[in-house]
């Protein structure tokens, strides 16, 4: 029997006149249909009689495509890029707001970069209404069929990236159909993202063959391009700087205005070879550097007035503790192969700070103001160095 | 089983012990058998028939625990045993604790007369039947005491329609019976089966038919009419659906089971159970011959019996083993006409019951003792009470034409008392409404 919509079943009830009994027999002949019909399978919702149970565990019903349980995230099988660029579509649509998004930053220039760094769902709270997937300008939240989340762990559910992330060749073993709809445009606007990721941000974390390969292509192309000779440091090059290189310069020059008269421009020019790993840490030295040396001419500077005698020696011992900066801050870069010699260089600028504020008692008026600047300097140094 | 245990210790190991040993030991012996027999079929039967009922609608049923769910009984089982013996603080204690097993003792007093296959009795009593039934209605006594101990309600009211219920339909069921005592002259359960030889046609009635076992009484029209108000009244007794008003538990959660649980509840479920179960089984030895069929005859025939004491042994558990199969097979299908029944119908009102009962099937089996008793004559008597006329016949005559003059007045009391029953049901129907318009003053 095949069972169209709109279509108009006459029953046949075998009305009439039931003699006495004979409605009971009726009653025992449909029962016994029911009986003899269970030991067959339905295959299909026309036929009434015969069992209908699909034995869960053991069996499962095919779900429909367009089946909606948790929401995942979907990343590119052949790149690795998820296709998620932490636009907080999603997070927005969100009726229970269970959806957290932290966008990626580009870590040398801090600029957001169109992929997510942390992405939440709290699946306990999430009420499997699929308005994320249906917001998702990307195609990258989709609904996924697993739907055995029964758990003793609460807390289990609160699922993160790493949990979430669902390759696409998963997604077209669940619906196919779907993903062939939105296929092009999702594949054309992740090739626009990936070209805005730096580095490899936005391939998903688990994937380290993938994120190691994107690493050596990105080394293969620093090899490619035409190096820097290496004893043209200290002049800077002027036309094309690297964003670590403009970083490191800035941050010398920071320094080096700190440090009052200390001239600038060559103090801390980074080598051009530097990876940025070192430069960040050049910079990071440069910096405590700079604090340190600005500490101690500022404490100095505010005695000096009270105590014209001693001018000239707190204005030395400042600018030797410029100098001192000055030194080790162009130190720093010479050999700043980790953090570890960044916070070296820390500590020699607060040592020459403070051999420079020693240097006061000469003057014993202002032997105290002197002391208390030296001290001063020694405890911002030891604090930068710490 | 005296004979064997008598063999084995007097002639085998020439011990000589005195007979009331052996007696006690054979009783010994069959008592723990049938107590351990008794747990295993109700077991089975809640298996049997949640497998039934769930296939009947379109289900599956119990099929996890064990193959196909076999061991679904048994986990019930230790649930039962495992759960918290609750009594309530305004029950009789006593009384609450008696009841269930004043329900339980009767349904084990009643394997007592149980044939399981030939020769396979515990005790022939000459008034077998008397004692199934006599004894069985002793459960009425259990259900009111717990009923009444509960100290509840619904326990209470279920316990009163239990016993109104029971002490209702054992008219019937006896009147019933009676009618097949009637024929057959005995109330020794053995007589009965041993009656039922033959093909179609009862060996007692018409000497000479060819003995394949089934002379069985619901093959004449006088048995097949007590059979079916048997059937009714046993379902009614047992409080099966559509009779299951005692414990209705849409209406009065679980009648007089309903302050029990743990192991008295389960009590409960085993009397239930069990009486279930012997009430198809003597549905299927009075009216199907029990063990009769096809080859246990001319089997036993061979075997060692007091009145054959050459036989052989062998043929003796052949025998048994054949008809203790036929006997669960003919129990096990009407436990299933039990089963298919509740699924096809509801439940009847209280009144309805009643009604039915007194006023339909009681008229029925009475009309049916006549026509027993017109059988008997035809059949039967001679000259010397009176029918000489029948003396002339030859059996088979006989036989037909008492086989068509009950038939005749069977289905005339039938078709008579269902029009009669019909119209007072219609009328008190009318009735109703009337008085449902007059209260509502709805048109």
């Amino acid at each position: 029997m095949d069972i169209q919509r709109g279509n108009i079943i006459v029953m046949d009830r075998r009305r009439g006149k039931l003699r006495a009994g004979q409605g009971l027999l009726q009653g025992l002949k449909v029962v016994w249909d029911h009986w003899i019909g269970s030991f067959r399978k339905n295959e299909n919702f026309s036929q009434i009689h015969g069992t209908f149970t699909i034995e869960y565990p053991d069996e499962r019903m095919k779900l429909p495509q367009a089946y909606r349980n948790m929401p995942v995230l979907i990343y590119d099988d052949e790149t690795g890029h998820e296709l998620c660029t932490a636009c907080y579509q999603c997070a927005r649509a969100c009726p229970p707001e269970v959806i957290h998004i932290t966008q990626a930053k580009d870590p040398n220039t801090g600029k957001m970069v169109p992929a997510s760094l942390e992405f939440i769902i709290e699946y306990d709270a999430c009420m499997s209404c699929g308005l994320c997937a249906e917001a998702c300008p990307f195609d990258a939240i989709k609904m996924d069929h697993f739907f055995e989340l029964a758990t003793d762990d609460r807390m289990g559910l609160l699922q993160r990236k790493a949990d979430l992330n669902r390759p696409i060749s998963y997604y077209t073993t669940i619906a196919p159909d779907l993903w062939d709809e939105v296929k092009e445009g999702a594949m054309k606007k992740l090739q626009g993202s990936i070209k805005r990721r730096p580095g490899v941000i936005g391939i998903a974390g688990h994937l380290s063959d993938k994120i190691a390969a994107r690493r050596r292509e990105l080394e293969a192309e620093a090899a490619a391009a035409p190096p820097a000779p290496a004893d043209a440091a200290p002049a800077a090059p002027a036309g094309k700087l690297s964003p670590e290189e403009k970083a490191a310069k800035l941050a010398a020059m920071r320094a080096a205005k700190a440090g009052g008269a200390a001239p600038a421009a060559e103090a801390p020019a980074p080598a051009p070879e530097l990876s940025p790993a070192d430069a960040k840490a050049a910079k990071l030295a440069a910096i405590k550097a700079a604090n340190a040396a600005k500490k101690a001419a500022e404490a100095s500077a505010a005695e000096a007035p009270a105590a014209p005698v001693d001018e000239k020696a707190a204005k030395l011992a400042a600018i030797r503790a410029a100098n001192a900066a000055k030194a080790a801050a162009a130190e720093a870069p010479a050999a700043p192969v980790d953090e570890k010699a960044a916070k070296l260089a820390a500590i020699r600028a607060a040592n020459a700070a403070k051999a420079a504020a020693a240097e006061a008692p000469a003057a014993p008026v202002d032997e105290k103001a002197a002391k208390l600047a030296a001290i001063r300097a020694a405890n911002a140094a030891k604090k930068k160095s710490e | 089983m005296y004979d064997v245990i008598n063999h084995l210790i007097n002639t085998v190991f020439g011990l000589g012990w005195p007979s009331w040993a052996i007696s006690l030991i054979a009783y010994l012996l069959v008592a723990t058998i049938l107590f351990l027999v008794a747990p295993f079929q109700m077991l089975f039967l809640t298996y049997f028939e949640r497998r039934a009922i769930a296939q009947m609608q379109d289900r599956i049923g119990p099929n996890r625990v064990g193959p196909q769910g076999l061991f679904q009984p048994v986990a019930d089982g230790v649930k039962m045993f495992t759960k918290e013996d609750i009594v309530p603080d305004a029950a009789d204690k006593w009384v609450h604790l008696i009841g269930p097993c004043v329900v339980v003792a009767p349904t084990m007093f009643m394997f007592a007369v149980l044939p399981w296959g030939p020769g396979m009795v515990p005790l022939d009593m000459n008034i077998g039947l008397l004692f199934f039934f006599a004894i069985s209605s002793v459960s009425a006594v259990g259900l009111m005491a717990s009923g009444w101990a509960s100290n509840n309600k619904f326990a209470l009211l279920g316990a009163m329609r239990a016993v109104a219920q029971m002490v209702s339909y054992e008219i019937p069921a006896v009147l019933s019976l009676l009618a097949i005592v009637l024929v057959t002259g005995s109330l020794s359960i053995v007589d009965l089966i041993h009656q039922q030889a033959g093909l179609f046609i009862s060996s007692a009635d018409v000497p000479g038919i060819p003995d394949l076992g089934l002379g069985w009484f619901v093959f004449t029209p006088v048995g097949f009419l007590a059979f079916i108000a048997f059937f009714i009244a046993a379902l009614a007794e047992g409080e099966r659906t559509p009779f299951d008003i005692p414990e209705a538990d849409s209406e009065i959660v679980a009648g007089y089971m309903t302050e029990y649980s743990g192991m008295k509840f389960g009590l409960f479920y085993l009397a239930q159970y069990v009486l279930n179960f012997l009430l198809c089984a003597i549905t299927a030895i009075i009216f199907f011959g029990g063990w009769q069929g096809p080859g246990v005859g001319w089997l036993y025939a061979q075997a060692i019996t007091p009145t054959n004491p050459d036989g052989n042994g062998l043929f003796n558990v052949l025998a048994g083993m054949l008809g203790v199969f036929y006997f669960l097979a003919k129990t096990y299908f009407f436990f299933f006409v039990m089963v298919w029944v509740r699924g096809a119908y509801a439940r009847l009102r209280i009144d309805q019951l009643m009604d039915f009962g007194w006023k339909f099937l009681i008229p029925l089996t009475l009309v049916n003792v006549i026509s027993a008793a017109i059988w008997v004559g035809l059949t039967k008597w001679g000259a010397a009470e009176g029918l000489a006329f029948v003396e002339g016949w030859a059996p088979l005559m006989r036989w037909g034409v008492a086989f068509v003059i009950t038939l005749l007045l069977n289905i005339a009391a039938y078709i008579f008392l269902a029009r009669v029953y019909s119209q007072a049901q219609d009328e008190r129907a009318r009735l109703d409404n009337e008085v449902l318009e007059r209260l509502t003053n709805v048109a």
